[in-house]
């Protein structure tokens, strides 16, 4: 490993990734799930970016960008919903939601 | 080894150790800080792989933006403390890392044996400079070929707003208490026919007692509109002194 290649990135990714997967199985904190998701987006934008600088071209780095608005929208609603799900149940427990509807 | 590759290997290092807190940490806000952690990590690694518009969204978008949403939300809804790591769930939690180890085990076989073979796009780091530099290559790109789709992000983006505000708004009260009452003003003038809200077969069913006989001994009072009427003494009021 003299030069920085493809395999630094894919790795990183991967790991980020797994890690935000382990998170998402085993926490029962709403909110915590929600942050290991938003860690699996940027695991997968730098896999977009990393393949952007290997093939010298845009379009990766055109994808994370809109995979950013989109993770912002996502955030937005998440949050949103969170928030009614605290309100209404009155708790961040994700083995407690069982039903959509009282 | 390369600068380059050792500046990256620290900062990924950094960046899965604070990916890990994220997912071992106890309190959700130390969560948060930890992941905070993770984006700026995940920031400069863009800066190593040329993609300095994307690293300053990133610091904006999601240090700035998200994480402070995030925060907002932890401090505002009620927080139990869940057995999480100190002693629920051991099977669960077993069963989730023993997923996570196979499947970075099936991927790290698919990175180490495989190469991608593609051809190279046009934006060396030379033609990148030619333009102006990163933003405006990518603004080209962007402005040029995916035009419909920012239109799009945008759409989703309003589409979020209503959604949220939609989801985070007060909940009504289902039921709403109806106080009944006492005191109310049948006439003409009014633009329901009486102040009661409800029908006037309602007011009728009261019952005799509650009813003053028609032509009265109450004087006449002239009202323009209902609205005035309304501030002018009722029998039940007339009734007491």
């Amino acid at each position: 490993m003299s030069e920085l290649t493809a395999q630094h990135f894919l790795f990183l990714s991967a790991a980020l990734f797994i890690i935000g997967m382990i998170g998402v199985l085993t926490r029962r904190n709403v909110l915590v799930i929600f942050m290991c998701i938003e860690l699996m987006m940027n695991a997968v934008n730098i896999s977009f970016v990393g393949f952007a600088w290997e093939q010298n071209s845009m379009i990766g780095q055109t994808f994370a960008l809109f995979i950013i608005a989109i993770a912002a929208a996502e955030a937005v609603v998440g949050l949103g919903i969170i928030m009614a799900l605290s309100r209404r149940l009155d708790t961040v427990d994700i083995d407690q939601v069982h039903e959509l509807r009282e | 080894m390369s600068a380059e590759a050792l500046v990256f290997d620290i900062l990924a290092v950094m960046a899965v150790i604070s990916a890990a807190g994220v997912v071992l940490a106890r309190n959700p806000v130390h969560s948060a800080v930890s992941l905070v952690v993770a984006f700026i990590n995940v920031a400069a690694v863009y800066l190593i792989l040329r993609a300095e518009f994307l690293a300053a969204v990133q610091i904006i978008v999601y240090t700035g933006a998200i994480l402070v949403l995030v925060l907002f939300v932890i401090m505002l809804v009620h927080q139990e403390d869940l057995p999480e790591f100190h002693g629920g769930r051991p099977v669960q939690r077993l069963l989730g890392f023993i997923l996570g180890v196979m499947l970075f085990g099936e991927v790290a076989v698919g990175i180490v044996t495989h190469t991608m073979t593609a051809q190279p796009g046009p934006w060396t780091p030379e033609a990148v400079q030619a333009v102006g530099g990163n933003v405006q290559a990518i603004g080209q790109v962007l402005y040029s070929g995916y035009v419909l789709p920012i239109q799009a992000t945008a759409l989703i983006l309003l589409v979020a707003t209503i959604g949220a505000l939609v989801l985070a708004r007060p909940e009504t009260p289902k039921l709403r208490v109806e106080i009944p009452r006492q005191v109310f003003t049948i006439s003409l003038g009014h633009p329901r026919g009486t102040d009661q809200q409800g029908r006037l077969d309602d007011v009728a069913a009261l019952g005799p007692g509650y009813l003053k006989p028609e032509a009265g001994e109450r004087e006449l009072v002239m009202a323009k509109s209902g609205d005035e009427f309304v501030d002018q003494p009722v029998w039940g009021e007339r009734e007491q002194k």
